[in-house]
């Protein structure tokens, strides 16, 4: 009987010592992330029949439970998951947020800098000084075009580093899954006892894995968990591992693109393929954002190249002669993927004709069999290429060339804005070739009887190339209220003040006067007012030394404030400011968005911990419980040895 | 009862306590900088308007630098034309004093050598550069020296280009005004028709003087040019007029001449004083433009041709009377053109007092935008402190609350 008690309090003295020193693991593992805690479970021994009734026979510990709930962790994997993802697009874009935030290194005071260039000149035509400031505003312009765009490609580079290190712990963390997956199969057989440390390593790995990109799991057999990643591309599947790569883009050499490394090639997987967690962040604002940044930048770059190109060339410089280009305009880039087949003599090209129809998106070009599909990557809107082309094909103002075969498949990027700032740079470098004035001037000689006058004249694209050689005398006969001495080459347009317009075929000898009407040939319009008297004329003559003449200066200046880009709804500092305002709404949507899912992480992180933690108060209480039930099977085993002891004096007596 | 770990109570703690920490530190960097928008994300909107108000302030502020170019330029040429304005009247004077009768030919001489004086100085104005190099009467051409003298007047070598700045958003004003605009294109006679004797009168004897005329009636006037001509018969003086654009006569028949009487004809009225000789002639001829060099180079030659004898005199008092009206014309012409330019200047000034005016509301919606409301940022600042205080202190509490306290 006394034996019975005796093993009664060994079987009593042993489960305390199991639940102090479980205790003590809940303790020491405290602060290890993804520590579960651990408690007895005790169960009462299979009982002795006697006859009269069941005897108890102590106590056994029936197993080490881990308190985890699966369906908690999920909960916090999605949160983890999206707030990792929010929080790494935070941290980029708050660069790009701070590139725009100061007013002094932003675009906008080089930019108007660089007109008041423009309007110095126009006060002052002549002076060397003046013109040789306008050169030193236009490099500081282009310099800082350079410098902002610059910054956007370190951070660009950023990216792609990023994506390059987070590859090498996807694979890292994939492989260690697999392991742990291969170690937990080997004691799928036991049961009622799991290996919870390894069960929670494995939990911490994904957690891990959780936060560079979004994980799914799902249980698999022998304990083991499939793990998926981005929109359900698998990644670990039992005790295999699947290796991701970071690869160039095809297209584009400089974009780092992830992709599934198979034997010897490695498939890329679409930009939105892997969202969520820290890389699906980053690439998330690489598209979104820094794209459409750098695309925003290049575009008013593109623009006032282009039109400060196309108005200085009608003008006339310092030596007499047309203006030439004043500004690198930037190529748009076209690449071809890597991948295309080699029997391919496809040759694209695109050229920026119109930036005022300009997008500020990307575009991919697809041989289908039959068609090149042209689609704009913000709204994914198609447009079909027509072949063979007569011509260039003008979409959203790029000129798209195809020439050669395309086999089925091939692929083409064109990214018509993305080189517009770090291109952009002053190629006229002689102050005396600024065209500040225009190339024709008007007069009335003294002789004219009549209040007839003409205005100063101005010129048009059709100008150059066709450039006055001599004098041309309009005379006014009032028999016939007209004028000849028009170029006879020439067709002769007259625009009425209502704004109609009388077409005149090339060799009319007698152009109908209108006062008031703009009469325009050769690409030279002027505006005939007043009523001339019989014999009167008026003569366009070229420009010669006219070095005080401002005229085409002050139009360059009216640049400033016409609108310009967007489909003519914006000035260059108006897209600056597009440009800003969107930076500071999406770094504003992340920054809040980033703010909801921390708090929605912490609440589902709770949740998990009031099921998983440690609370050390719940620990020291346990410590106490164990200690006192230790201290009580001890006694029991003491009163079992006294009851002993006792029998033994019987006998001794 | 939620079970709390000891971890969450770490983790929120200190994730509490840093994101106070950093809304302080946010406050404080607005308070160091007076801005309210430290990156566009903290106000989109404003920082885009606030771009937009920026270049409208500066383009005001560049028109505003314009109108000061535009106001250096308009007052050199204003003050070269008050120069030109008082050099005209001086020359008026010396005609006026060259047509007193008692004066002789050498008086009239040294008249003419003080009036080559003039006629340099008014080449000196007319060539005036505005110290940079730059001619303003020149038009485009402001390194071409605008005026050389000749044999007949000046030869103008500029254009007629006006230089124009643009001065207000809507508003561009011409700052030069041409040479030619200003010292040439000035009508000859009373500003419809030039009347002028015959070169050979003199020689003929004839003492017939001309008048300027007037324009009876603006309705009938033609354009046309005419000539009146004297025959002298048996005592009695007669002339004739002649349309000499059409070739047809005026008169019928040869009218009996009285000296001084009004003749009037095709809505033209003038008369003719003294005796016209037998084959004198007088013509008659639409205003045209005259340079004033041209005018002060013809006073000249008047000047230095001997008159001696009632022809003689005759001769020197049309050519003085019609120098006399070019020059009032030269003047009008000068006075209107500064006219324009005092309204010019005067316009300026309007523009300068709006743009004053978009100025203060460009920097009070720039304000409204970007800067910080002090008083309102610094009631934030202590705010946040105490609540930073209060959850350090509650923290530093809640952590030291541990059963192992009270337990061994």
């Amino acid at each position: 009987m006394a034996a019975s008690i005796l093993s009664i309090g060994k079987s009593g003295l042993y489960a305390a010592q199991l639940g102090l020193a479980t205790t003590g693991h809940n303790i020491a593992n405290a602060n290890v992330p993804g520590y579960s805690r651990q408690l007895v479970i005790q169960s009462s021994a299979p009982a002795q029949d006697l006859g009269f009734g069941f005897l108890g026979s102590g106590t056994e510990v029936a197993q080490i439970q881990r308190y985890s709930d699966e369906f908690l962790n999920a909960q916090v994997r999605t949160a983890q998951a999206s707030k990792s993802s929010l929080d790494s697009f935070e941290a980029q874009i708050s660069q790009v947020d701070d590139l725009m935030s100061d007013t002094a290194s932003g675009l906008s005071p080089a930019l108007q800098d660089f007109f008041k260039g423009v309007q110095d000149v126009a006060s002052n035509p002549a002076s060397s000084a003046s013109r040789q400031a306008l050169l030193s505003t236009a490099d500081s312009l282009a310099a800082r075009f350079q410098a902002m765009n610059g910054r956007l490609q370190e951070v660009r580079d950023g990216v792609n580093t990023e994506i390059t290190t987070s590859v090498t712990l996807i694979n890292s963390y994939a492989g260690q899954i697999a392991d742990l997956n291969d170690k937990i199969a080997g004691f799928s057989d036991r049961l009622n006892s799991s290996p919870n440390d390894l069960l929670d390593q494995r939990d911490q790995l994904v957690a891990e894995l959780n936060k560079l990109v979004k994980a799914t799991v799902v249980a698999g057999d022998k304990n083991s968990v499939t793990v998926s990643i981005g929109k359900g591309y698998p990644l670990v599947v039992g005790k295999k591992a699947f290796e991701l790569a970071a690869t160039r883009s095809p297209t584009d050499l400089t974009r780092v693109e992830i992709g599934y490394q198979t034997s010897d090639r490695i498939t890329v997987l679409a930009e939105d393929a892997l969202s969520g967690g820290q890389l699906g962040g980053l690439l998330q604002f690489r598209s979104e954002t820094l794209d459409r940044v750098q695309n925003s930048l290049g575009r008013i770059a593109i623009g006032l190249a282009y039109q400060f190109n196309a108005q200085h060339r009608l003008g006339q410089d310092n030596n007499g002669e047309l203006g030439g280009e004043f500004f690198k305009q930037a190529d748009a880039y076209v690449g071809a993927s890597i991948n295309n087949s080699t029997a391919s003599t496809a040759a694209i090209s695109a050229v920026v004709a119109d930036p005022n129809a300009l997008s500020q998106s990307d575009y991919s070009l697809n041989f289908d069999g039959t068609n090149y599909v042209l689609t704009r990557q913000s709204d994914k809107h198609q447009t079909i290429i027509t072949t063979p082309q007569s011509g260039p094909q003008r979409v959203d103002g790029i000129d798209i060339t195809v020439a050669g075969a395309a086999v089925t498949g091939d692929a083409f990027v064109i990214r018509p804005t993305i080189q517009g700032a770090s291109q952009f740079a002053v190629t006229l470098s002689d102050r005396n070739k600024i065209a500040a004035a225009a190339p024709i001037t008007t007069s009335a000689p003294l002789s004219n009887t009549g209040s007839g006058t003409i205005d100063a004249g101005a010129v048009n694209s059709a100008y150059v190339g066709n450039q006055l050689a001599a004098p041309i005398t309009l005379s006014f006969d009032a028999a016939t209220n007209s004028f000849s001495g028009f170029p006879p080459a020439a067709t002769i347009v007259v625009t009425n003040s209502a704004g109609t317009s009388t077409t005149y075929p090339a060799g009319t000898a007698q152009v109908p006067f209108t006062a008031g009407a703009k009469v325009s040939f050769a690409g030279i319009d002027i505006k005939l007012d007043g009523q001339p008297e019989n014999g009167d004329s008026f003569t366009i003559a070229p420009n010669a030394a006219g070095v005080g003449d401002n005229r085409n200066m002050r139009l360059l200046g009216d640049l400033q404030t016409k609108n310009v880009l967007d489909n003519g709804s914006a000035t260059f500092q108006g897209a600056y400011a597009e440009m800003t305002s969107y930076v500071g709404n999406k770094t504003r949507e992340v920054q809040v968005n980033a703010k909801a899912a921390a708090s929605l992480y912490e609440q589902a992180s709770n949740s998990q911990q009031s099921v998983s933690g440690v609370n050390l108060d719940e620990e020291a209480a346990n410590l106490l419980r164990y200690q006192q039930a230790y201290q009580a099977a001890g006694k029991v085993m003491q009163i079992a040895s006294t009851l002993f002891d006792a029998l033994l004096s019987i006998g001794a007596r | 009862m939620l079970r709390v770990s000891t971890r969450t109570v770490y983790e929120t703690g200190t994730t509490q306590l840093s994101s106070l920490q950093a809304q302080i530190a946010r406050t404080q960097q607005q308070l160091s900088t007076n801005r309210r928008i430290l990156s566009p994300s903290d106000d989109p909107i404003a920082s885009a308007r606030a771009l937009e108000v920026t270049q409208s302030q500066s383009i005001n502020t560049q028109y505003a630098t314009n109108r000061q170019n535009a106001r250096t330029s308009l007052s050199q040429v204003e003050l070269a034309l008050q120069g030109t304005t008082s050099l005209i009247q001086d020359v008026q004077t010396l005609a006026v004093n060259a047509g007193n009768g008692s004066l002789t030919q050498a008086d009239r001489e040294s008249i003419a050598t003080e009036l080559e004086g003039r006629l340099q100085d008014l080449l000196g104005l007319a060539n005036t550069s505005d110290g940079a190099g730059s001619y303003l009467f020149s038009g485009f051409k402001s390194t071409t020296q605008p005026f050389t003298l000749t044999a007949t007047g000046a030869q103008y070598h500029g254009d007629q280009g006006q230089r124009e700045l643009q001065v207000g958003s809507s508003r561009k004003v011409p700052i030069s005004d041409s040479g030619s605009s200003v010292f040439e294109s000035n009508p000859t006679g009373n500003g419809y028709f030039e009347t002028a004797p015959n070169a050979g009168n003199a020689a003929r004897g004839g003492s017939g003087i001309i008048s300027s005329g007037t324009v009876a009636d603006a309705t009938l006037l033609t354009g046309h040019n005419y000539a009146i001509n004297f025959a002298v018969a048996n005592g009695s003086t007669t002339y004739t007029v002649t349309d000499t654009t059409t070739g047809l006569p005026v008169t019928a028949a040869p009218v009996a001449f009285q000296e001084g009487q009004q003749i009037t004809f095709d809505g033209l009225a003038f008369d003719i004083k003294g005796q016209p000789a037998d084959g004198d002639q007088f013509t008659i001829a639409p205003s045209q433009r005259q340079s004033v060099f041209t005018t002060l180079t013809n006073l000249l030659g008047a000047l230095r041709t001997p008159a001696t004898g009632a022809a003689g005199v005759a001769q020197l008092t049309n050519s003085l009377k019609s120098a006399s009206d070019n020059l009032n014309n030269s003047l009008d012409n000068v006075l209107s053109v500064r006219a324009s330019i005092g309204s010019r200047l005067k316009e300026m000034d309007y523009l300068d007092s709006t743009g004053d005016d978009l100025n203060i509301q460009y920097a009070s919606t720039l304000s409204q935008l970007q800067d910080l409301d002090t008083v309102a940022a610094i009631s934030e600042f202590s705010q946040q402190q105490f609540t930073l205080e209060a959850a350090q202190k509650s923290f530093k509490t809640l952590t030291g609350l541990s059963l192992f306290n009270f337990i061994g």
